[in-house]
Parts: C-alpha cells; sequence; structure tokens
C-alpha cells in the first residue's frame, strides 16, 4: 500500500510542479529557440521531469538523461570517451573535482555565461571548495550529508545518537550502509580525520589508519545485513521492513519521509560528512552551448531549485527555494542545530592518498 | 501428344513465365549474376570458404574480438590511458591476484555456489524433464515447453526483482508462513546465500531443463519395458538405463548452467549479502572504481574464464569417461 501512496504522492507533486512550471514565467522563452541537444549523466530525480519538458519545448533542444550512481563509474566512462566524450555535462560532488579535473575530464566553468549564476547561495557558488586552480568548475545545484536513518518504530531516537548503534548486536542483521562512504565515518568514530589532510605528510600513518578501519569492518562484517551502493536500494530495504537502520544519503532518507514512511534522520554525536552535487561541463563536450543554455534554464527560479529537493530529497542550492517546500518537506530537509554542528565538509586536497588506501581497503572488506 | 501431357506443358510454361515475372526470377536470368553464382559455386570448397566467411566475420567481432581485446587491456598497466600517459606491457595485474589471498576467497566462494547451484538446478529439473518427456503427450509437450518458457520473456533483473518481492521480509512467503501461524517474525530470506540460490537456479532452470528435456525425449521406452521385463524395479531402471543414457543431457545443462553462474553479477548484487560476494563483483569494483583499475579487472575476468574453462573441461572428461564406463 505504501507503494501506491508513494506513486500517486510523486504523481500529485509532479502535476502540481508542472503546473506551476507552465504557469510560471517564460523564463526560456529569452533563450532563442536553437535546437540540437544536450546529453546529462545524472542521478534519478535530479533534473525535475516538468522543467526539462518546458526546457526541450521552449529551445527545442532535446535532453538525453543517462542515468548514473557512481562517482567512480562516471569518471572510467568518461575516461573511456576522452577525447571525443558523448557527454555534455555530468554530475560530480564537489570533493571528487580534482581527481576529473587532473584528468584533463572537465572544461572550466565559464560563469560569465550564465546569467542567473548568482541566483545559487554564495555559500554554495562562492565556497573553497568549489574554486581550484583559479577557476570554478560546476554548477552547485544540491546539498547532500551522510545520515544515519532509521525506522522510528523500531529504533529510538536516542540510539540514533551514535554511530555505535550501526554496529550493536542488538541491531545485528538489520543494518545497511555504502563501506566506501562508512569508511571516512569510521575514522571519525575513531577520532581520525577521514578527509586525510592530517595525514598529507605521513602516508605510512594513513596506511596503518586505513588498516586498522579495514580491520574493524571486517570484524563487524557479520552484523551488517546488506552494503548497497544506491540510494533506491536502501529505499527499498527500509520500505520492504529488510533493516532497522542504515547509514545514508540525506536525500532518499528525506524522499522517504515526505511519502510517510516512519522514518527519522541524525547526524550522530561523533560527526559526519556533507558533500554538493555540481553540474558540470565535460571536456571536448559535442554540445557545449547547448550545456550552458540548458544550466543557465535549470538556474532561472528558485522553483526548479525546489521541484530538485522535492524529487531527490536532497537541500537546495538556490537562494529562496525553500518557500516553495511545504513544512514535512522542510523539515525533512533540515536537522537541529546542535547536530549540524557534528557536520564537516568532504574535502579534495588528499584524494589520491585517501582513494589511494581506501578502494583496495573497500574490495578487501566485500571479499572477506 | 496425350491432352493430360499438353495440359501439364501449358502449366509448367505458364509457371516458367511467373517466375521469369518475379524480382528472383529475373535475377536467375540476369547474366552477371548466373557468372557470380557459377564462379562461387565452381567447387565446393570455395562454397565452403564463402559460407563460413559470414558465420567465422561474426564470431571473430562479437565474441573473440571483445575477449581478446580484454586479454589486452589486462597485460597493460594503463587503461583507459590518460592524456601524457605511455602505455607498458605488463603482468603485474595477474601477479596481484595470485599475490593477494584477499581476492582467493570470492574466486573460490564463485566456483564452489557456481557448482553446488548447478547440482542444485539439476535436481530441480530433472523430473521436471522426466515428466515433460515421458508422462506428457506429445501434442501437449510443446504447450508445456511453452508455459515454462513464459518467465524467460521478460529480462534478468525484472524476475530477479520477483525474487526479491517473493522473498522480503513482506514479502509472500513470509506472508504465508505467518498466515499459517507458522513463524512469528519474518524469516530474512534476502540477501543471503540461499535467496541467491533461488535466483541463480530460477535463472537458469531453462538452460538445464531443454537438454535434458532433449535427451529424454530421445530415449526409446522400449529400453525401460525390456529392463522391467527381465525384473529390474523402478529405481533400478532409472539408475541403470535411464541415468546413463541421458548422461549427454546432463553433462550439457550442467555445463552450461556453470559457465553461466559463474559470470552472473546483477543477480548476487540485488539477492547476496555481504556474505556472498562473487568474483564478478570484486571484477567490477575495478571497473567502477576511478583510476587505472580497469587492467586488474581485466586480469581478473581472464582468470575467471580460463578456470571455468578448465573445470568445465574436467567436468566433460569425467563424463566421457562415466559414459564409456557404461557403455563397456
Amino acid at each position: 500500500m505504501s507503494k501506491l501512496i508513494f506513486n500517486r504522492r510523486r504523481f500529485l507533486g509532479t502535476a502540481a510542479m508542472t503546473g506551476a512550471a507552465l504557469a510560471s514565467p517564460a523564463y526560456l522563452r529569452r533563450a532563442h529557440a536553437q535546437g540540437g541537444e544536450v546529453n546529462i549523466w545524472t542521478y534519478n530525480d535530479f533534473v525535475p521531469e516538468a522543467f526539462k519538458k518546458q526546457f526541450e519545448a521552449e529551445t527545442g533542444i532535446k535532453v538525453n538523461v543517462r542515468l548514473v550512481d557512481d562517482q567512480g563509474k562516471q569518471f572510467n566512462l568518461l575516461a573511456a570517451e576522452q577525447p571525443n566524450p558523448s557527454v555534455d555535462i555530468m554530475t560530480v560532488a564537489g570533493h571528487r573535482f580534482l581527481q576529473f579535473i587532473e584528468s584533463d575530464l572537465l572544461a572550466p566553468m565559464d560563469t560569465d555565461r550564465l546569467s542567473n549564476w548568482d541566483k545559487i547561495n554564495p555559500t554554495f557558488s562562492e565556497s573553497d571548495w568549489s574554486t581550484i586552480n583559479g577557476n570554478k568548475w560546476g554548477v552547485p545545484i544540491l546539498s547532500g550529508m551522510e545520515v544515519l536513518s532509521y525506522n522510528t518504530d523500531l529504533v529510538t531516537a536516542e540510539e540514533a545518537q551514535t554511530w555505535d548503534t550501526l554496529f550493536s548486536e542488538k541491531y545485528k542483521g538489520q543494518t545497511a550502509y555504502i563501506i566506501q562512504d562508512m569508511l571516512s565515518i569510521v575514522m571519525l568514530m575513531k577520532g581520525y580525520d577521514g578527509n586525510f589532510i592530517e595525514y598529507a605528510d605521513d602516508h605510512e600513518k594513513a596506511a596503518e589508519i586505513m588498516a586498522e578501519i579495514q580491520q574493524f569492518m571486517i570484524e563487524k562484517k557479520p552484523l551488517v545485513r546488506k552494503y548497497y551502493d544506491s540510494g533506491a536500494e536502501i529505499q527499498q530495504m527500509f520500505v520492504n521492513q529488510d533493516i532497522a537502520l542504515g547509514h545514508s544519503w540525506n536525500g532518499p532518507a528525506a524522499a522517504l519521509i515526505n511519502d510517510g514512511f516512519p522514518l527519522a534522520m541524525s547526524i550522530p554525536q561523533e560527526g559526519s560528512y556533507g558533500f554538493v552535487y555540481t553540474l558540470n561541463v565535460a571536456n571536448n563536450a559535442p554540445n557545449a552551448d547547448n550545456a550552458y543554455t540548458f544550466l543557465d534554464a535549470m538556474l532561472s527560479s528558485p522553483e526548479i531549485g525546489a521541484a530538485m529537493t522535492k524529487a531527490s530529497g536532497f537541500i537546495s542550492t538556490y537562494k529562496d527555494s525553500a518557500q516553495y517546500l511545504t513544512d514535512l518537506e522542510k523539515k525533512s530537509t533540515s536537522f537541529p542545530e546542535e547536530q549540524l554542528a557534528n557536520l564537516q565538509f568532504f574535502r579534495a586536497e588528499q584524494n589520491e592518498l585517501k582513494y589511494g588506501l581506501m578502494d583496495p581497503a573497500v574490495e578487501a572488506i566485500k571479499a572477506a | 501428344m496425350s491432352n493430360e501431357a499438353a495440359s501439364r506443358a501449358t502449366q509448367d510454361v505458364d509457371a516458367h513465365t511467373r517466375v521469369g515475372r518475379t524480382f528472383w526470377g529475373r535475377l536467375s536470368n540476369w547474366s552477371p549474376y548466373r557468372a557470380l553464382m557459377g564462379l562461387v559455386t565452381a567447387s565446393p570448397r570455395r562454397q565452403f570458404l564463402i559460407l563460413a566467411i559470414f558465420p567465422l566475420l561474426w564470431v571473430l567481432t562479437q565474441h573473440l574480438g571483445p575477449m581478446l581485446q580484454m586479454v589486452r587491456v589486462s597485460l597493460t598497466d594503463a587503461y583507459p590511458v590518460a592524456p601524457g600517459v605511455e602505455q607498458h606491457f605488463t603482468l603485474d595485474n595477474y601477479a596481484r591476484f595470485f599475490g593477494d589471498q584477499i581476492f582467493w576467497q570470492p574466486f573460490f566462494r564463485t566456483l564452489i555456489f557456481a557448482g553446488g547451484f548447478t547440482f542444485c538446478t539439476l535436481i530441480l529439473t530433472y523430473p521436471v524433464a522426466y515428466f515433460l518427456a515421458r508422462h506428457v503427450s506429445r501434442k501437449n509437450q510443446m504447450l508445456f515447453l511453452l508455459l515454462l518458457l513464459i518467465p524467460f520473456w521478460v529480462g534478468e533483473i525484472v524476475r530477479t526483482y520477483a525474487i526479491m518481492i517473493l522473498l522480503g521480509n513482506t514479502g509472500a512467503l513470509n506472508l504465508v508462513l505467518q498466515s499459517l501461524g507458522l513463524i512469528d517474525r519474518p524469516i530474512p530470506f534476502m540477501y543471503t546465500s540461499f535467496s541467491m540460490g533461488v535466483g541463480i537456479v530460477y535463472l537458469t532452470a531453462l538452460y538445464m531443463l531443454l537438454p535434458l528435456y532433449s535427451a529424454l525425449e530421445k530415449l526409446p521406452r522400449s529400453y525401460n519395458e525390456a529392463a522391467a521385463d527381465l525384473g529390474a524395479g523402478a529405481w533400478t531402471r532409472f539408475r541403470r538405463v535411464t541415468l546413463p543414457l541421458t548422461i549427454e543431457g546432463i553433462s550439457s545443462g550442467c555445463t552450461l548452467v556453470f559457465l553461466i553462474s559463474t559470470g552472473f553479477y546483477a543477480t548476487p548484487v540485488l539477492l547476496g549479502g555481504p556474505s556472498t560476494t562473487t568474483f564478478a563483483e570484486t571484477i567490477a569494483g575495478f571497473f567502477h572504481v576511478a583510476g587505472d583499475e580497469w587492467p586488474t579487472g581485466a586480469a581478473f575476468a581472464t582468470i575467471m574464464f580460463f578456470a571455468a574453462l578448465v573445470l568445465t573441461a574436467v567436468f566433460q572428461k569425467l563424463m566421457n569417461a562415466l559414459r564409456k564406463g557404461d557403455t563397456k
């Protein structure tokens, strides 16, 4: 039954947004009808369907969306296609920029071509991580964080104040997490720097710490029900009551909360990490002009930002988008101040060191 | 000329005229076409070569080509090659597998799972094939086969999701067990080797069933009748007559199911748990991780490919030995 409600609500939400978009000022009509296409790699629900349809109708540019669920997969796909990629716009998390930039996979963002750039909250558009080598590399669209999600019928809010609950015998076989993300969080739990900035000059210590974390995760393996990869998977597991709690991104969890599922989120006291999704133009993009037209149109209205939040559950980076959210949606995309104080953003400076140690650890944990 | 002969000659002329009017008729009468056909069919050897060239091209480009490319990638130190990076020959990717025991566990787990699931599939499908071949009337056999084919009209992922719906905590199986009062709390079937096994057996059953059906259907009923006349009981008839004479079907079915099972990816990902990681998942991990890990993934895929081939060859040898032993 919850599935039916989910679909009906989503349909009503989409219909409402379609109506709002069609009734809204013709912000796209300024763009002259140029035709052609734009190819986008992005996550599910990041490009609102109503916006896409209106954009296609008013510009004549066909929007081809290919869904992705992982940064590494995007990197490999793009690396294999360069120097003639099939994609124009891709979705890179801010803390993964550097890897893409160093491999010449992204083109610097020409913000002068985006008349709506100032519609992004400066917290996201002008922050340190968004500027690398003196250039902007992406349009921030959604902000997310690693949270502890829990079924409120089975787990108390107090238990959800610590990541230890995820590894407790009480919930044996009722938990799920993404291994790679959990490695950073377990480092925080044990008092280490999950961004590896502190170990920039001591790679040996970094390797020792990662070995310790890997060992911990292998020891705790009998307690976990499922290692998962995509947001849809953990939603499915919560709905089917296969798990009681799990690590997740706030977006998929918020989507379930908005749907009326008895779920809540917390940023536990040991801390957690936040990240920002950005839309980026690929180096040698075949339809770069159309890509900029699309990005500028996407930034044109806070309603579009709100639509992205409604569909994905992630927090919009657009100024004033919250006014288009319902009270429940506002609640599901906000956290108490004391929990937000435990949050820090993923950083990219030591990604080579970090992922050089983390990727083999993930394989080792899975294989063990 | 009799009237009948005259009428037949007229019909032949009419038919020839009709053929001459059709496209193929005109083409076959066209002299360059006739010259070309003469050239092509001049000798049996040439005819064979021309007929073989298209299947050969298909096999080389569509089957062997990607595998050879995978082997090539496995022998390099970088792929895809980043700008300014030079690609070198190396055996390090193979050495990584043999040098790190952490990868042996999913490797051997996959082979054991594949062997076990193949055996389960055989045990489950043999009675079905037997019933179909021996107890269903010939005119109804095609209908039954079509019924068995219905699940295969949809793809692997859809069928895997069907298993999830069946085995989930709120799935049909748990609901039935609860409604019968047999359990209070749902049994966690999902994300275990059990759910993965159910999925793989379900997905591969047809590949076992068809060779078994074919072998059983060819087996003359008179053999069993003769054995019965000589006093053999049902079990003896099955063990001494039916089983040995259907060993070819068993061998083909097991080979197919084993090879398919070693390569399954989506089913273990969706139905398996943390302790069922298969080698296909390990290999996929190398292709998903950002960086120069494709050659390692390619090397691991090549190792699995050859390991599966060697095991299949050993199995076939064993089956041949069994067959020869029975005919002595």
